[in-house]
């Protein structure tokens, strides 16, 4: 599988572990970049990455498909669970780092309701809330033994 | 690097030689330069640079599991060391720089109870300790002057305490939310003691909410040692060598520790004698560094005649109970660590089916790729076309109450040093063997099925829990244990080894128990007692 062929083929697994939905965009679009470059900072996880996606490939054909390309979301989504099953480490892996890479990005931070910016050295205004009554807690006396 | 068969000597004796530059080791040579002794601190990593907190960038929360995870099988960073954790549930979490693990602490700041320290007398089980609250309560309020405590008097859980130096860490809507359910059950609840001063104190800026608290803390609200005692302690006096690894404590023909053969930043093996040995390298760090000093005298690690250097490591027991709630909690906003704890099980009710008890904490809630993964629960959000659905349910809609059970010393629970794996400058790494026991698998059980119980009466509509959190082991305690007794205990009640009488310990390995609280509180009011007991003696 040439490089691109896997990238393309990796952005198509992105989007199945998290489609586009609610006007929040698909992980193929955001989170592909740092699925690469975890990929390109460690040789093993590049490793894994390459097998796992030719075992999603495989299962695809085996399934009749000529590829997880032509199938339907539906399709591809049964493809990955069965590939979830028989590749665990893998599959693992490659959730994480896509959950990873999608809910680091500005632009899913902002659907989130988020500013995204750093948290220094601005910090976050902590809405006002009254402090419980302690009155209850402080009646009952002493809980603790003497010693 | 050099073999260790050739050191280089460095200066003449010093009075005092601290090893660790953490919690413990800061305190005591704080504490030990104010009264004019000679202290020279060696630590193996560095000082941490304000601006190399992951806190200024936008991609902050990816380190959290890389370069800034709490473990150091997982950061490998050149400071750190290997533990062989292999045969523990538990994994031991640490950071190693000047401020050592309270750089990445959440500043949960609670004292052990004068229960604590008389657990063989009130409950017949483990031992009790030679000290007791009262004798400890000065240095527990010295402390809380020098770390800045951002909290409220009249807790009903302890004895009446100072007045604590800033008010407490804001509840926010998730905190006053299981505060209610507290309430509702009638159980006990209290803003948490925290060491994160929330207006301005002692020189230091007031908390500025921005949440990541277990990164480190660049405004130096969040008390780590590097920004409370080592100034000052510092400016008595103590002399400060980073990147200093120390191999082993050499011992004088007197029998008495004479100082330290230590690795330099350039890997060069160095020599620096001492009158006096204090060791505040934590729980698995000192007892590693005791078993590697091995000599004729001491053919099992140094001061270990009673064998029980390593053994009776106790971690705190977490189990973790989430609830998701129907509306926003603003949790993601401010100090990650506790906001309230409730001490409502804490005493021993032997009709709940174990020994001693536990404390419920509330935490904050998750940020976005805490939330995706799960949390300390651990059960990811599902992917597929059903993941933004179950996303939107959590993210900012849970609640997180930990259950910190009191863990009970076993001699099988040990350090020992692993025959294989060996850090950066070939020195024997730790090794690890824990077995979570009966009691404590009870005591947690019935800790998530109250949690639940609390979340509900709050007004979770779902809760799920993880009944042993792996990546829980914050705390170190133990492996040196303090006693009256040479059989039976590693240190005296004034922190001096039964064996080696000017050799110091002053870390976590020194509690005899581990309560149901945070320990950090009490490691360094015993590391201070231990110190003013030095200069007493001196004088």
């Amino acid at each position: 599988m040439t490089l691109a062929a896997q990238r393309d083929l990796l952005a198509l697994v992105l989007d199945a572990l998290i489609p586009a939905s609610g006007g929040f965009p698909g992980a193929g679009a955001v989170a592909l970049d740092h699925v690469l470059a975890v990929g390109a900072a460690s040789a093993d996880v590049q490793s894994l990455l390459s097998r796992g996606l030719l075992a999603v490939e495989e299962t695809a054909r085996a399934d009749g498909a000529p590829g997880l390309a032509a199938l339907s979301a539906n399709g591809r989504e049964h493809i990955l669970r069965r590939v979830e099953a028989s590749q665990a480490t893998f599959f693992e892996a490659l959730v994480r780092h896509t959950y990873d890479g999608y809910y680091a990005h500005p632009t899913v931070i902002a659907k989130l309701g988020l500013d995204p910016r750093p948290p220094h050295p601005r910090g976050h205004r902590v809405e006002t809330v009254d402090l419980p009554d302690l009155t209850r807690v402080a009646a009952r006396g002493p809980i603790y033994r003497p010693a | 690097m050099m073999s260790a068969g050739n050191p280089m000597a460095t200066d003449d004796r010093i009075d005092v030689l601290v090893i660790g530059a953490g919690a413990a080791g800061a305190a005591v040579a704080w504490m030990l330069a104010r009264a004019g002794i000679g202290v020279m601190c060696l630590e193996q990593g560095d000082w941490v640079d304000t601006r190399a907190y992951p806190h200024w960038g936008a991609d902050w929360e990816l380190h959290r599991t890389a370069d800034w995870s709490p473990e150091p099988n997982v950061r490998r960073l050149p400071q750190d060391y290997p533990v062989n954790d292999a045969n523990s549930p538990i994994a031991p979490l640490m950071y190693n720089a000047v401020g050592g693990s309270t750089i990445h602490w959440s500043a949960h700041f609670p004292r052990f109870r004068p229960s604590d320290f008389r657990v063989r007398s009130l409950d017949g089980v483990a031992e009790d300790w030679p000290i007791d609250y009262a004798a400890l309560e000065p240095f527990f309020d010295l402390n809380d002057r020098m770390m800045g405590v951002a909290g409220i008097t009249g807790d009903p859980a302890y004895p009446p305490k100072s007045p604590r130096q800033t008010p407490p860490i804001p509840l926010d809507t998730l905190g006053a939310t299981m505060a209610r359910g507290f309430d509702r059950l009638g159980w006990h609840w209290w803003p948490s003691d925290s060491a994160i001063i929330t207006r301005d104190y002692d020189g230091r800026r007031a908390c500025i909410n921005c949440g990541p608290c277990d990164m480190g803390c660049p405004t130096g609200a969040k008390a780590s040692t590097d920004r409370t005692y080592w100034p000052k302690a510092l400016g008595f006096g103590a002399r400060l060598v980073t990147h200093a690894r120390v191999r082993e404590i050499t011992l004088g023909p007197d029998g008495l520790a004479d100082g330290a053969l230590y690795h330099d930043r350039e890997g060069r093996l160095s020599e620096q004698r001492a009158r006096a040995v204090v060791l505040a390298a934590n729980g698995i760090g000192t007892p590693r560094l005791l078993l590697n000093s091995r000599s004729a005298r001491f053919p099992d690690g140094l001061a270990n005649r009673s064998g029980l250097v390593g053994r009776n490591l106790m971690f705190h027991p977490y189990a973790m109970v989430r609830g998701e709630f129907d509306e926003p909690l603003g949790g993601h906003r401010g100090p990650l660590g506790c906001s309230l704890i409730s001490q409502e099980f804490y005493e021993t009710d032997l009709s709940r089916g174990f020994v001693r008890g536990y404390s419920f904490q509330v935490a904050r809630g998750l940020s976005p790729i805490a939330t995706a993964r799960g949390g300390s629960v651990g059960d990811r959000v599902p992917w597929g076309r059903e993941h933004r659905s179950a996303y939107d349910a959590r993210f900012d809609r849970t609640i997180t109450v930990a259950i910190i059970g009191e863990d009970l010393p076993e001699a099988h629970n040990r350090v020992d040093l692993d025959p294989a794996l060996t850090d950066g400058h070939g020195i024997p790494a730790p090794r690890v063997a824990y077995r979570l026991s009966e009691n404590s698998r009870r005591m947690l059980a019935h800790g998530v099925a109250r949690a639940q119980e609390a979340l509900v009466a709050a007004g979770a509509h779902a809760v799920a829990s993880n009944p042993l959190l792996r990546a829980g082991g914050w705390h170190l305690m133990g492996t040196a244990r303090m006693g009256r007794d040479p059989a039976t205990s590693v240190i005296d009640a004034a922190g001096r080894c039964h064996d080696v009488p000017n050799l110091y310990i002053v870390d976590g390995s020194a509690l005899v128990t581990s309560a149901g609280v945070n320990p950090t509180s009490t490691i360094q009011a015993v590391a201070l007692s231990i110190a003013d007991g030095m200069i007493r003696r001196r004088a």
